[in-house]
């Protein structure tokens, strides 16, 4: 049984194994002379072989978080409290360059968002993937060039054994990012992390860059970890969801509880927003007011003041995980049987008669 | 195959500017006062000898036929004779020998610039804020903020009291080329350090470094295989019109050390009124920055792969 086949078994069988297990996380940056505290105690488990997607507005903290997978912090970041359990060993306790290169890229490898520049201008495309194959592997030279040209062609990229010895200013978009995620499997990682690896794409590349990423996770049984804000990418690609909101996840469940049984008002204010819920002809939602000042500490649910319908307590007393299922879970203050009863807003309404439509489909075949 | 087409487009229009600015410098030499062809006894001339004088030079022909017949001159090496300063001497022969010995002092100073500006200003960089970049700092603050003439001064009368080096330079003794050949190259070393400095920090802060250490190099390894070519890059576009211009020389260090370089010639040829010997000073400087803005685009060319003529 392959390692891939075990965790489709485990997933099957409801059962979780954390590859990565993030606890009580709490990550600052001293900014001209003030605290900001960026990350405020945040706690996720991430799946052998799943793929996470984390969402949320630009400041919330998602790449932060997968920065502290790899020792990437700036230096004026630091982790203050909690603990990033790898493979028992906890990297929020690493500090030595020697021990990060050890994770980087064998273990946790990253992509970033603008492939144009993620690449050195002045190296052949070949010359960087080979680069990141000799860092990780035995391998001569000549056997490494092999390697690179193959992974080339399988990122997808024609003529590769001609591409190879080519500069990265005669690729296109796409392809500089093919070239990119080629250099991160090359390193043969565990876990993908992909800082929003489509946002600077134009849209029929991003279906392509989504397809390859899919595909090689499945080919290398790796776990993806997919940050970025556009719900339609979250949709297309992930297996949960997790929900951030000023440095914190305020809900995390699987891709169909997310969009079909949405929980916490940010979610709703979220999913509200994307234009092809709104119908056409309708305004666009917006959500009113800008996220929380993080340089000063948050009382209550850091959503509140946004939220319409917020209650009362929501200003006092920060709302604890409650659990929907044993998958998901939201940190609102709506799921304390005290609560009264709010319907979300209309566009999540219709998304939940959609998941039940879908639900009933299915299980009609089952039947 | 582009890159040699960059290259053949980029000599021929080195050519051609080099014609046209040769040809605008040439004819605006005409209106140099005619006075700087006669000599210390043009007092004792008559006007029509100095006539006959200018219509030897062949400075009477219309523009057009004296600029044939400096084209035609100039392709022969030959730039006309002095008429004040060594009277007679071809200005090629006076000039030849005094670039000499510039180029020597300049060639040291530049690879002792070179030498200890790059490392210095690696290494700033990479240990930014540390002690190493802060003395580094100060080194620059100082040789850019104190009037070049005090450090030499310094230089001359310290290193020569305390070193006992003999404080003009003297033919063949090697010793007495140490002090003028430090002096010139302060002033360059500081520079070279800070622009190093500041490009690999620009280079440090550019994505494909975040890339390159998220895949699992450690930062010397950054430093070496991938920041450091490419800030060396903006520093090689400068480096040949530097070695050119070596001969020009240094007013300073060569009058502080006696030195028989180029340094005063150009001031001093024109406070004299030797034409002939201005005309070729001036032509021979805007010939090496068309030469040197020529190589150090080629030598571009030769280290980064994307620069075209057009960017098409």
């Amino acid at each position: 049984m392959t390692e891939l086949e075990r965790a489709e078994g485990r997933r099957a069988s409801g059962e979780t194994e954390p590859v990565l297990s993030v606890k009580e996380l709490v990550v600052k940056f001293q900014l001209r002379g003030r605290e900001l505290t960026a990350l405020r105690g945040l706690s996720l488990d991430v799946c052998r072989g799943e793929s996470l997607a984390v969402v949320g507005e630009s400041g919330s903290g998602k790449s932060v978080l997968t920065k502290t997978f790899l020792g990437l912090l700036d230096d004026n970041g630091r982790i203050s409290s909690g603990s990033i359990l790898f493979d028992g060993c906890d990297l929020a306790k690493l500090s030595k360059e020697r021990d990060w290169v050890k994770i980087r890229g064998g273990r946790i490898a990253m992509i970033f968002q603008d492939p144009m520049t993620a690449l050195n201008p002045l190296r052949t495309v070949g010359g960087q993937i080979r680069e990141a194959l000799l860092l990780h592997g035995r391998l001569s030279r000549a056997e490494a060039k092999q390697r690179a040209i193959r992974l080339l062609d399988e990122v997808g990229i024609p003529e590769a054994a001609r591409r190879y010895g080519q500069y990265p200013h005669e690729f296109s978009g796409g392809m500089r990012q093919r070239a990119v995620i080629a250099i991160a499997v090359a390193c043969g990682p565990e876990i993908l992390v992909c800082d929003e690896p489509t946002t600077a794409l134009d849209v029929t590349v991003q279906a392509q860059i989504l397809t390859l990423i899919r595909r090689l996770q499945k080919q290398y049984g790796l776990t993806v970890i997919f940050i970025t804000h556009d719900l339609g990418v979250v949709a297309e690609i992930a297996d949960r969801v997790a929900v951030m909101y000023a440095g914190d996840i305020v809900e995390l469940g699987s891709c169909e509880e997310i969009f079909y049984d949405p929980r916490h008002p940010y979610t709703w204010a979220l999913l509200s927003a994307m234009p092809q819920l709104s119908g056409k002809g309708r305004n666009l939602c917006a959500i009113r007011g800008t996220p929380p000042d993080l340089f000063y500490d948050i009382r209550g649910d850091a959503f509140a003041p946004r939220n319409p319908q917020a209650l009362a307590v929501d200003f006092k007393v920060r709302p604890p995980y409650f659990e929907v299922s044993p998958t998901h879970r939201a940190r609102t203050w709506l799921l304390d049987p005290r609560a009264p009863k709010i319907e979300p807003p209309e566009p999540v309404q219709r998304l939940r008669e959609e998941g039940i439509r879908q639900l009933r489909r299915v299980e009609g075949k089952v039947l | 195959m582009d890159r040699i087409r960059y290259c053949a487009g980029r000599v021929l229009r080195a050519l051609v500017t080099m014609a046209v600015v040769l040809s605008a410098v040439f004819l605006l030499l005409r209106l140099l006062p005619v006075e700087g062809y006669f000599g210390s006894r043009s007092d004792a001339m008559s006007d029509q000898v100095k006539e006959q004088v200018l219509r030897e030079l062949g400075l009477l022909d219309p523009w057009y036929v004296q600029l044939k017949n400096f084209w035609s001159s100039l392709l022969r090496g030959d730039l006309g004779k002095s008429v004040v300063c060594r009277r007679g001497v071809d200005v090629v022969k006076i000039i030849g020998p005094k670039a000499a010995v510039s180029f020597r002092f300049g060639l040291a100073a530049l690879l002792i610039e070179k030498l200890i500006g790059i490392p210095a200003g690696v290494l700033m960089a990479r240990h930014r804020g540390q002690l190493f970049d802060r003395l580094g700092n100060i080194f620059i603050l100082l040789v850019n903020a104190l009037p070049a003439i005090v450090y030499y001064l310094l230089l001359q009368l310290g290193g020569s009291g305390l070193l006992g080096i003999r404080m003009l330079y003297t033919k063949g003794d090697i010793r007495s080329c140490i002090l003028p050949v430090i002096s010139l190259s302060l002033g360059g070393t500081a520079s070279t350090a800070m622009w190093m400095r500041r490009y690999m920090a620009d280079q440090m802060n550019m994505d494909y470094v975040r890339l390159a250490r998220a895949k699992g190099m450690t930062s010397s390894q950054v430093s070496f295989r991938h920041v450091l070519r490419n800030a060396f890059v903006p520093m090689a576009q400068s480096l040949p019109s530097s070695v050119m211009f070596t001969i020009s020389g240094s007013l300073y260090i060569e009058s502080l050390y006696s030195i028989p370089g180029m340094g005063g010639l150009l001031i001093t040829a024109i406070r004299r009124g030797d034409n002939p010997l201005v005309q070729a000073l001036v032509l021979l400087y805007s010939g090496m920055s068309i030469a040197g803005m020529l190589l150090g685009d080629l030598l571009m060319a030769l280290l980064d792969p994307r620069i075209r003529l057009n960017s098409e």
